[in-house]
């Protein structure tokens, strides 16, 4: 017909070529689990640096006795934002973000369940985020009442700065962003599993953190109406923790029934990131997969019971009850030890990056682990809680286990995330300055806080006899932020030009599901799927002559 | 893409063992069935890290053991100081006993970890034995951990008994008032008049001096007015937190005179580090004496205020800070 006839302009093919405002458009409104798994990773990290900024300020105020940085009031400012970013801005973000992008990938779902909700959560954690750090640009300066908060300190008396209200506001909303998350993980472990994921064919990574979604679950509302609380007391005439009518104790019980979870809430992500570092790298299958899912349980289930060992001091608490179930707590967490040695036994150990980051995190942990044995019993507690030794003690936990595994993940998730690898030499420099710097700031000051040297000093006395120990901590505090450079320098050049990332599995011996994708994965993850036949269907799709032939019993299995 | 050749080895036939398979090539019965993998990239070869990991945790461990050469004591004290009371001395024992019972097992899971890692590092492409299992090695790191937990506990719940035991009329007693930021003293006479009390109270500036006999039981009462604090003497290896709204007690018998510095540890505000005071330990007829002095230089029913005019020389900032 006549009315088609004078069309002969070509059909345009090509979009064209998309701007920056069209990428930023992207990110902003996407629902891609995996790019919101590398928004929560990047973030993340902003606040870790920011943190670690915060740590080396106080470090360097402590290298010396007197004040010559900051103030007093400064000082608290400063510790009490960087056990809060930790807290709650790094360490549960860092682990979303890992299992954003790897957990779908680990049971072959092409996302999460609910994508928008996951989106959400992001934005929450952002915008809460940001509120809390807000409290530095406000007159007073940020929250200064410690991470915890004890009341009465945390009141409108005691603590009137803008900031203590952003800190509290600013907690919510990431606080729910973590509760949304949660609900997020569960329902996609529950209801995306595919065909063959038998619960005991998923990955220790994806185990771990369907019981750490569950500790959220159990532990964040409860922190969250303690927050809903203090604001009400603080703005509406609320009297909930008076501490004429027991409220001191009331907000250390509320806070630690969340902060403790909280420890293993940040804790057994990274456990999980280890279980899957260190099989790959030995050339074996996990020791013990079913004793360690247990295991895990039982550190879930324990971990609920303990709060109170925070308490030890306070001369309110139950202590031989508090105490034994800390101690048991142990049982579990050195079941998991065993794990990882006797998948490394008779293996065929190799020592790239992640590899070492997974032995530097054995060997940290365990000293953690040990002191808070120590710490388990009241007694001791008497005279070291609340000096250094916890500080040492939990950094070597919370480092050892966040930081060290945390690398580590990146390191080995890097080529599934960007199709690239990191320079592995490059790594290994970053590995040693981030193993000699903790190793050289945290151990000596376990004896710091045994000849009593009490947390949150920003000052002391050169007759205290504090000097020396402090200024070889400071020294390594230096060495270790200065080993973050290489990291930064490491990711930003290998995501650029790092070497390709060859096969699906570059590592050559994975055993989860995302190891049977490409680098990066499709934006529905598979393109097709392999019979999941085991716990590691990688290496079955992978080493079919291993799979079909060799029987992985060496002892009948526990049923 | 060059490749290696790579034998699989099973968990059947115990270890150092391959499986038989029924093979064309009878030539090699123990290296069936050959299989190639392909090799690995270049940049993921191992590279000799291995020693440098040995190495480096091996000085780790001469930091942690620095003092062995010394005794137990030393070895396992980690810096605790040594006690002047008797509470302090059965804590004193739990630690050193605690810190050895640490220290064996985490050796002994460091050695393991070490080995494995010097051991056991990549020498040939040959896949390892795929063990995913065994049973009695699995009961036995289970149950072997209870049993330790178990002993430290019966450790833990005696010493914790024997701290916080109370009786039923100490020889003293002190009502410990922390405020921000520093220390208010009480001495309870028994009579039923507190104005007649000696009271010490202390300042940021000038910290409080608390007095006490050796060889007596003394009982401390303390509660606060604002925030929560901490008494915390390092010198009885113990601290017990100052809540408003609540009375915590506990008693100590202190067996060594002398000056020991006393803090606060729980965070109460911007001037935390400046709630030190001092403990004079003194014997029971010097105390006496003191006691006395003290209560005749307050003048009559003196208001708390007065007892600030009482701070002795040695009561600065530099003579609390230098009295360890």
């Amino acid at each position: 017909m006549t009315l088609v006839a004078g069309v002969t302009a070509p059909v345009q093919t090509k979009r064209p070529n998309p701007g920056p405002g069209s990428k930023i458009a992207k990110v902003l409104t996407t629902t891609d689990h995996k790019t919101i798994g590398l928004l929560y990773l990047v973030t993340a990290f902003a606040f870790f640096v920011l943190s670690g900024l915060m740590a080396e300020i106080m470090r360097a105020e402590l290298a010396r006795p007197g004040l010559q940085l900051v103030s007093n009031e400064q000082y608290n400012q400063l510790f009490t934002m960087h056990g809060t970013i930790m807290m709650f801005l790094f360490a549960p973000p860092a682990a979303y973000g890992l299992a954003n992008f790897i957990l779908p990938l680990q049971i072959g779902a092409p996302d999460m369940s609910f994508p928008r909700l996951n989106a959400f959560s992001y934005w929450l954690y952002l915008f809460g985020g940001l509120t809390v750090v807000a409290g530095f640009l406000t007159p007073d300066g940020a929250a200064a009442f410690g991470w915890f908060a004890y009341a009465p300190l945390n009141d409108v008396i005691h603590s009137p700065s803008l900031g203590s209200d952003l800190w509290i506001i600013g907690l919510l909303s990431a606080g729910l962003g973590t509760i949304l998350g949660a609900v997020n993980f569960i329902t996609t472990i529950i209801t995306l599993r595919a065909p063959g994921m038998t619960m005991f064919r998923m990955p220790i990574f994806t185990w771990n953190m369907l019981v750490t979604s569950i500790l959220v679950l159990m532990a964040f509302p409860v922190v969250t109406g303690a927050f809903f609380g203090l604001l009400m007391d603080r703005h509406l005439g609320g009297h909930i923790f008076d501490a004429g009518t027991g409220g001191a104790i009331l907000w250390q019980h509320l806070f630690w029934f969340f902060g403790h979870p909280e420890v293993y809430i940040v804790a057994l992500p990274f456990f999980g990131v280890i279980t899957e570092i260190i099989p790959v790298f030995s050339r074996k299958p996990l020791f013990g997969y079913k004793g360690l899912v247990f295991a895990t349980i039982a550190i879930g289930a324990l971990s609920m019971t303990v709060w109170a060992h925070h308490m030890f001091v306070t001369g309110a608490v139950l202590l031989p009850f508090f105490s034994f179930m800390s101690f048991l707590i142990a049982v579990p967490t050195g079941v998991k030890f065993f794990n990882w040695i006797g998948t490394m036994w008779r293996g065929q150990i190799s020592f790239e990056t992640p590899m070492l980051f997974a032995i530097g995190f054995l060997i940290t942990f365990l000293l953690g682990g040990l002191t808070g044995v120590l710490l388990a019993s009241p007694p001791i507690d008497f005279h070291v809680s609340d000096t250094y030794f916890v500080v040492a003690h939990f950094h070597y936990v919370l480092f050892g286990t966040v930081v060290f595994a945390f690398f580590g993940g990146i390191y080995y998730w890097f080529p599934k995330l960007t199709g690239r690898m990191m320079n592995d030499r490059l790594g290994k420099v970053h590995f040693w300055m981030v193993f000699v710097g903790f190793h050289l700031t945290f151990l000596i000051q376990h004896w710091l806080g045994a000849e009593g040297m009490p947390r949150r000093y920003g000052d002391y006395y050169a007759a205290d006899g504090f000097t020396t120990l402090n200024t070889i901590s400071s020294i390594g505090a230096f060495a270790l932020g200065v080993s973050t450079l290489p990291f930064i320098y490491n990711v930003i050049v290998s995501y650029r030009r790092g070497e390709k990332a060859v096969g699906d599995d570059p590592w050559g011996f994975g055993n989860s599901l995302e190891w049977a994708t490409s680098c990066p994965p499709p934006r529905h993850n598979f393109v097709s799927l392999p019979r999941i036949r085991s716990e590691r269907p990688a290496f079955d799709l992978h080493y079919p002559q291993a799979a079909g032939k060799v029987d992985f019993h060496a002892t009948p299995e526990l049923r | 893409m060059n490749r290696t050749v790579t034998t699989v080895r099973t968990g059947l036939n115990g270890p150092g063992h391959t499986r038989r398979y029924p093979s064309d090539t009878p030539g090699r019965p123990e290296r069936l069935p050959t299989t190639t993998f392909p090799a690995r990239p270049q940049s993921l070869r191992r590279r000799p890290g291995a020693r440098l990991a040995a190495l480096s945790a091996g000085a780790v461990l001469l930091t942690a053991g620095c003092d062995a050469r010394e005794a137990y004591e030393n070895t396992f004290s980690l810096g605790f100081p040594d006690p002047v009371t008797e509470q302090g001395d059965r804590i004193y024992d739990l630690w050193l006993g605690s810190v050895a019972a640490a220290g064996i097992v985490g050796f002994f899971v460091l050695g393991l970890i070490l080995f494995a890692v010097v051991r056991y590092r990549k020498r040939s492409d040959e896949l390892p034995r795929q063990v995913r299992y065994n049973l009695p090695i699995e009961v036995l790191y289970t149950i072997l951990p209870m049993v330790i937990v178990a002993v430290l506990f019966y450790y833990t719940a005696v010493t914790q008994n024997f701290v916080n035991e109370e009786s039923k009329n100490p020889d003293m007693t002190v009502a410990v008032v922390g405020f921000q930021w520093n220390w208010q003293f009480n001495y309870q006479d028994g009579d039923q008049d507190p104005r007649n009390n000696v009271v010490e109270t202390g300042s940021p500036r000038q910290p409080a001096t608390l007095y006490l006999p050796t060889d007596r039981t003394i009982r401390f009462e303390e509660t606060s007015n604002d925030v929560i604090h901490s008494f915390f003497v390092p010198k009885f290896l113990f601290k017990r937190d100052v809540i408003p709204g609540r009375v915590n007690s506990f008693e100590v018998k202190i067996h060594t005179p002398g000056v020991f510095v006393g803090r606060c540890a729980e965070l109460c505000g911007e001037k935390h580090d400046r709630m030190n005071f001092q403990v004079v330990a003194l014997p029971p007829a010097q105390f006496d004496q003191k006691m006395a002095e003290l209560k005749a230089a307050s003048p009559g029913n003196s208001p708390p205020s007065g007892a600030i005019t009482q701070a002795t020389p040695e009561n600065t900032v530099e003579a609390t800070g230098g009295s360890e």
